[in-house]
């Protein structure tokens, strides 16, 4: 359930578009509205194209916003100059998708946690020790690492690295970006444990962009689907992997394989490969993919429709008719029951 | 069903450092591939699962020296091969779809060529019957307009359509008897691998394929294999059927990843 009412960081039609040949716009993200609740974790789920990790960097005006709106902690971050910038990375970190090329070869972990900490947090050298001693402590190294470099780690400790130095100006919210796709399954399972420990005894609010269906099962409050650009789905975790609602999300959970004997999938499958994001159309973002495509569907685009109080999709051809005479959503509903899923479904 | 394809024997190497000492990295590797079947080498960073693959086909890092063990193919042990015998084998016997096929691909070669390329070389005949095929192969494979594909370079392609034009090459041009696949699918989106291994179960089936899958995905091998070779840091640590492996594992590294998979506890 959600830790509080109180908004973190909140976007507003974000849009960012890219000129490209021909004076055509390339529109990355298309309206996005997002709120990230203080505590909580709410995943961006989606694959390649999907413009998730556009999101993250615009909130962090890594990527400069086209137009729309953000806001972390209820102040506007659009119009911010490189001063400013600098206090909103007090209130806002990011831990990237690869640690090996995020932290620098020639730092050592000592170094790479002093930098924050210098320039946030203007921290005496005596105070940054004893900082650093603690942070690399809170993420599970031991202290003679301090002077190691990242070469000198394995990738589950380059992470932790990246974890505390994320953490080290005591933000209220962590971007995490695909925090796990780069390690070893094995390794996954504890970064996530740290993550979520953190969470807890700091208070963080996550926003988690992932591909991974079984890690954003694992750590999100709630879930945000991202498809060609926008949001497809939304609502909290539990929901949207018991009744998945768009043909999208319904096709991407039931296309994730699980690691367990006998898993039957009834998949809704759609048709070739994502769509232009050149000047597309006003009409549904998976028209030409979608099964269940309708002549209304190539019209206007669809609005973000209720399912639940909480839960939302935009597909009024799913959300018209009875949703279990629909593939992809039994076989989903079976396997969101219990821990890891497929309870019932051994053949 | 003791119809074993190839094997790997008491299988053990390192890495040769400049100044000669050897770092053992395979400790008496065992496993067989059934003949019609599609066996899963799993493992971690470091298991050694690549290492042995790419030691069946010869193209094992320079560095790497085997100490003991042999590989044996039809009866030859590959490992005692001349560069001749082997680059028969390659390809015509044996064939390999790595992990990223735009970069397995030439790059200043259009996709078509390639295919009709390694067509020649294995079957002969010509360049137009050659490209034919080529395009018959994309056709296989579900690409859609095969005969404008045939004719873009690998940079045109998506990772997912490259993969399918990586799979008719080393599938359907070659005609192998044995087809490794190197994660095949890491690094693509899960609707579009789910989509290529069902290609690759398929034409596993339909042309009496023998594959061997390295992956570090358990979540595939469950869906698609029907045995499984687990190797952790050099070592093979256990092998079976794959409902074996899932129902009922004995190794505690085997029940380990399969948690983690999973993210249960152990």
């Amino acid at each position: 359930m959600r830790a509080s009412d109180y908004v973190v960081l909140r976007t507003q039609a974000l849009r960012k578009t890219y000129r490209v040949a021909g004076g055509r716009n390339l529109v990355a993200v298309d309206g996005v509205d997002i709120a990230l609740h203080a505590g909580e974790t709410l995943a961006i789920v989606g694959e390649s194209g999907s413009g998730k990790s556009t999101v993250a960097r615009c909130v962090l005006r890594l990527v400069e916003p086209t137009g729309g709106d953000i806001e972390v902690n209820g102040r506007s971050i659009m119009q911010l100059g490189s001063v400013s910038l600098a206090s909103l990375y007090r209130e806002v970190q990011m831990v990237f998708q690869d640690p090996t090329a995020s932290l620098n070869p020639r730092m050592t972990v000592r170094q790479v946690l002093h930098e924050p900490l210098r320039l946030h947090l203007a921290m005496e050298r005596s105070q940054r020790e004893k900082r650093a001693l603690a942070l690399v402590d809170m993420v599970g190294l031991p202290a003679a690492h301090l002077d190691r470099y990242p070469h000198e780690l394995s990738g589950g400790q380059r992470q932790r690295v990246g974890i505390a130095r994320a953490i080290a100006a005591e933000p209220n919210v962590v971007i995490l970006d695909e925090p796990t796709s780069s390690l070893d399954v094995s390794v996954r399972g504890q970064i996530l444990d740290l993550l979520l420990r953190l969470q807890a005894e700091l208070k963080l609010a996550y926003l988690f962009i992932s591909h991974d269906l079984q890690v954003v099962r694992h750590v999100a409050d709630r879930v945000a689907v991202m498809y060609l650009g926008g949001i497809v789905e939304t609502g909290p975790a539990e929901a949207v992997f018991a009744r998945p609602t768009h043909p999208y999300t319904r096709a991407l959970l039931s296309a994730a394989p699980v690691a367990q004997w006998g898993v039957k999938r009834v998949r809704l499958r759609l048709i070739g490969e994502i769509s232009s994001p050149i000047d597309p159309p006003d009409a549904c973002r998976l028209v030409g993919r979608c099964p269940l495509e309708q002549p209304s569907c190539s019209r206007k685009r669809p609005p973000l429709l209720a399912v639940d109080a909480e839960h939302s999709a935009a597909c009024p051809v799913v959300l018209g008719h009875e949703r279990e005479a629909i593939p992809g959503a039994e076989a989903l509903s079976r396997r969101s029951g219990g821990e890891g899923g497929a309870t019932g479904a051994r053949l | 069903m003791s119809d074993v394809l190839l094997s790997v024997e008491n299988f053990s190497g390192a890495f040769r450092a400049a100044d000669g000492r050897l770092t053992p990295v395979l400790h008496d590797v065992n496993f067989a591939l059934r003949t019609g079947a599609i066996t899963a080498v799993v493992g971690e960073t470091g298991s050694g699962k690549s290492l042995t693959a790419l030691s069946i086909l010869g193209i094992q890092p320079a560095t790497f020296v085997r100490t003991s063990g042999r590989i044996l193919f039809e009866g030859r042990d590959l490992l005692t091969l001349g560069a001749t015998a082997l680059r028969a084998i390659r390809g015509r016997r044996i064939s390999m779809v790595f992990q990223d096929a735009r970069a397995a691909m030439n790059p200043v070669f259009t996709v078509g060529q390639q295919l009709a390329e390694v067509f020649r070389l294995q079957h002969g005949g010509s360049r137009d019957a050659a490209m034919a095929k080529a395009i018959d192969a994309l056709r296989r494979v579900s690409i859609p307009e095969p005969e404008r594909r045939a004719r873009q370079y690998p940079h045109e392609f998506s990772g997912g359509m490259a993969q399918r034009a990586m799979i008719a090459m080393a599938a359907l041009i070659c005609r192998p008897t044995l087809l490794i696949l190197d994660e095949p699918t890491t690094g693509l989106d899960v609707t579009i691998q789910s989509e290529i291994m069902e290609l690759i179960v398929e034409l596993g089936r339909s042309a009496g394929l023998t594959a061997c899958l390295i992956t570090h995905d358990l979540g595939v091998v469950a869906e698609t294999c029907d045995a499984v070779v687990v190797m952790n840091a050099g070592r093979v640590v256990e092998t079976g059927t794959a409902e074996a492996i899932f129902t009922a594992p004995q190794h505690a590294y085997t029940r380990k990843l399969l948690a983690a998979s999973l993210l249960v506890p152990a």
